[in-house]
């Protein structure tokens, strides 16, 4: 057992770190705050492509599929820095979505596709989540229908995040109505969102963040658009999620944030003297938060050590996504505290700080981690499963 | 990056998992029960001697294993699984280490040999009344005579003081803290009984003006990096006992309640009760990850006061809260005497509350954080 980073990890971390420095230009981080930390603003999409240039998209990819072949522990530090630099990567295009294609599409998606993500050109939306069907995913309606040479979609997904700005649509339809079991009848399928069948409506969340419903209005694609085998579509969402989960929980842009309050508590005065840091709840809440932070620390590295033995257990990684989703709140109300009144300071009141700005964002935005990417409901059943070998009641 | 331990790790805790499991069972542990006897089975530290264990951390020369902290931490995580009645944390970890790291090569050649052997017991006094601090003794001083020690005080909470042959404690003097190895022997010791939760073999220690000869001493001033070196250790340890105690609870309710039915399905369906054990699972996770940090850093002797104060206040939240859910889930089982789970219940309090509580070492962390310290790199 070593919990360090060899001479070659933290030489790479270095480079990033002044690789992204240098694209992190004042321009781009305020359209990025101005987009709330979404991305898709034309300095983001211009970054995108440089960093495609520069080879700096789909580094864990295989190299025989145009990426750096990086293992999962290099990765998790590629995606700590970028992190670290706020900038809003498209991950679930180049780490979840785009490895997927990679592996189980057809020469066209490969040839035609595959090289436009790995320059920054081109951006996948996840299409499951439908008015009816959540966590029950497998029921879901929005169908394919074949009709010659072609399919014919039709349906309504909800949630389809970054999708106003995206160029295809990674669609979970119904191929298969009459499917014994229901998540047998389904297929993937890559959609242009520049069709004109395709239609979106905002929603907006609390957090100020725009999510979408979509609409597939007679869209009609060539069988080319098909991804993976036909009713086998429920393997290629299962393993897209175990990607996305991984890359839902990221410590180093949380460890930084507590660095910056602790800074802040120990020079900020009170008015009948001392610093803020001097108050003993406030020790106890940085103390607390401190504790939970290194436990973060210590699951993802030890998830992405897993992840490059090949020996990631099921149960742990939904031990880490219900233990990230949680704590994260967690820490935010407890960092949050520390700053009071001041604490609900948006970003663009002229007199919040830059970290309690995005600290009010944070806790007010960060509801959406519990039940996102998997509820936690279902995470808890998996691992009393999976980890403890408890029987579970039939569904 | 390593998560995974070495072969040779794994045959030390394998070894030590083997015995412990064919020689501690609810029958044998019973007779500790309410004090009924001294909880020290002398013929399973015995077996363990004979196969080595409690030396593993002890350099070849005299006598040990040569192996380091980060095997003696996975036997200890194994005592834990199985809260044998053996004296491992207080005397391989408080006394021995200390010894071999800090004293007189003539003391090395005295004591280690003979304590590897089994022929010697010995154990650390940590704490005194209303100060869980090692490396900051209050209540024990030291006042120099000739080339001795005269000592006066007292230390509270002494694990097996009545069986050792040998006492590890710090004393405040004029100019700092010395570090003796007391004989309990010598006049003026008096020790008192005491009787504790998890009913481990525990005396208040009272020292009235012991002479420590020079031979005994370990350090005259400079013993207060020898109290945090063995503090640190001493509480990782605690926290890999509490790992293994907290895991064999969380295991044997799993256990129960997948057997156990009510309305004609096994309660574990429920999932109110599939969720309590998942959180209790999350929890373990995060004190072996913290613990093993701790551990890990300790044995490549880095610095790591952050990294053992956060795995005590795991040790202390996860401890408790899965005492009560592995209770709870349970239902009137897990208080039966005659059900093996109290007794893990007794021992997960128990490490909670030694060398400080979560609180305690929340206050210290929040201490640091307020001086500039333990931030993030």
């Amino acid at each position: 057992m070593n919990i360090q980073f060899t001479e070659k990890q933290l030489a790479l971390r270095d480079e990033l770190r002044a690789y992204f420095g240098q694209l992190m230009t004042p321009e781009l981080v305020a359209e990025c705050e101005r987009d709330m930390g979404e991305g898709g603003g034309p300095l983001w999409r211009e970054a995108l492509r440089q960093m495609g240039r520069d080879g700096w998209i789909g580094v864990g990819w295989p190299e025989a599929w145009g990426g750096r072949g990086m293992t999962p522990l290099e990765q998790f530090v590629f995606v700590e820095e970028i992190m670290r630099a706020g900038y809003p990567f498209p991950f679930l295009t180049t780490e979840s979505v785009g490895p997927m294609l990679a592996e189980h599409g057809n020469d066209w998606i490969k040839r035609e596709l595959v090289p436009k993500i790995l320059k920054g050109d081109l951006l996948v939306a996840i299409g499951y989540s439908e008015p009816g069907a959540g966590t029950d995913l497998a029921s879901l309606k929005t169908s394919a229908v074949r009709d010659g040479d072609d399919w014919v979609i039709n349906g309504q997904k909800m949630w389809t995040s970054l999708a106003h700005f995206c160029d295809y649509t990674w669609l979970a339809v119904r191929t298969d109505p009459d499917a014994p079991k229901k998540h047998k009848g389904i297929s993937m399928f890559l959609v242009p969102n520049s069709d004109p069948g395709w239609s979106c409506t905002p929603v907006h969340t609390l957090g100020g963040v725009r999510t979408n419903a979509t609409y597939y209005d007679n869209i009609r694609v060539s069988n080319d658009h098909l991804v993976g085998e036909l009713h086998c579509g429920w393997k290629l969402i299962t393993g897209q999620l175990n990607r996305e989960r991984l890359s839902l929980i990221n410590f180093g842009p949380v460890s930084q944030l507590f660095n910056q309050v602790v800074r802040w508590a120990r020079s900020a005065q009170l008015p009948a003297g001392g610093s803020v840091i001097d108050q003993p709840w406030v020790q106890q809440n940085l103390a607390r938060c401190r504790a939970l932070i290194e436990c973060m620390k210590l699951i993802v590295y030890k998830q992405s050590w897993a992840m490059t033995e090949g020996v990631l257990e099921m149960a742990d990684a939904s031990a880490a996504k219900v233990y990230g989703s949680e704590k994260f709140i967690e820490i935010f109300r407890l960092l949050g505290e520390v700053y009071g009144q001041a604490g609900l300071l948006r970003a663009g009141s002229p007199q919040a700080t830059a970290e309690g700005g995005r600290l009010e964002r944070l806790y007010r935005t960060a509801s959406i981690i519990t039940f996102g990417g998997g509820a936690n409901e279902i995470q808890r059943d998996i691992i009393s499963a999976a980890g403890l070998w408890m029987p579970r009641a039939s569904r | 990056m390593e998560f995974g331990f070495t072969e040779e790790q794994q045959e030390v805790k394998e070894l030590a998992r083997k015995i412990l499991s064919e020689q501690v069972n609810a029958e044998r542990l019973a007779v500790y029960d309410e004090y009924q006897a001294p909880r020290f089975d002398e013929v399973l530290w015995r077996q363990l001697v004979n196969a080595g264990l409690p030396g593993v951390a002890v350099e070849q020369r005299y006598g040990g294993m040569g192996f380091g902290f980060m095997e003696l931490a996975l036997i200890i995580e194994e005592v834990g699984r199985s809260i044998a009645p053996v004296p491992v944390i207080s005397y391989c970890v408080s006394a021995l280490l200390p010894i071999q790291r800090f004293a007189s090569e003539t003391m090395k050649e005295t004591v280690l040999p003979a304590a590897v052997a089994g022929e010697l017991l010995l154990t650390a006094a940590l704490s005194e009344h209303l100060n869980e601090d090692p490396v900051d003794p209050l209540a024990v001083t030291a006042r120099v005579e000739g080339d001795a020690l005269v000592l006066s005080g007292t230390k509270t909470a002494v694990p097996f003081a009545a069986q050792a042959q040998g006492i590890l404690l710090a004393a405040r003097t004029d100019a700092g803290v010395a570090v003796v190895l007391l004989d309990p022997k010598s006049p003026g010791v008096h020790l008192n009984e005491l009787q504790v939760t998890s009913f481990e073999p525990q005396c208040e220690l009272v020292l009235e003006a012991v002479r420590v000869p020079a031979g005994d001493i370990i350090s005259r001033n400079d013993g207060a990096r020898i109290m945090q070196w063995l503090a640190e250790r001493t509480t990782a340890s605690i926290c890999v006992h509490q790992l293994g105690a907290a895991d064999c609870a969380m295991r044997m309710a799993a256990s129960y309640t997948s057997e156990r039915k009510q309305f004609d399905v096994p309660i574990a369906t429920f999932q109110a009760v599939g969720h309590r054990m998942a959180d209790c699972y999350v929890d373990i996770e995060c004190l072996r990850l913290t613990s093993f940090q701790a551990v890990s850093l300790l044995d490549s002797d880095v610095n790591a006061t952050t990294e053992v104060q956060i795995a005590k206040i795991w040790a202390g939240d996860t401890g408790h809260r899965v005492s009560y859910a592995t209770q709870h889930v349970h239902g009137g089982t897990g208080i039966d005497r005659d059900y093996p789970l109290w007794r893990y219940c007794l021992w997960l309090r128990q490490n909670e509350m030694t060398l400080g509580c979560s609180a305690v070492h929340l206050a210290r962390l929040g201490n640091r954080l307020a001086a500039g310290e333990a931030l993030f790199t």
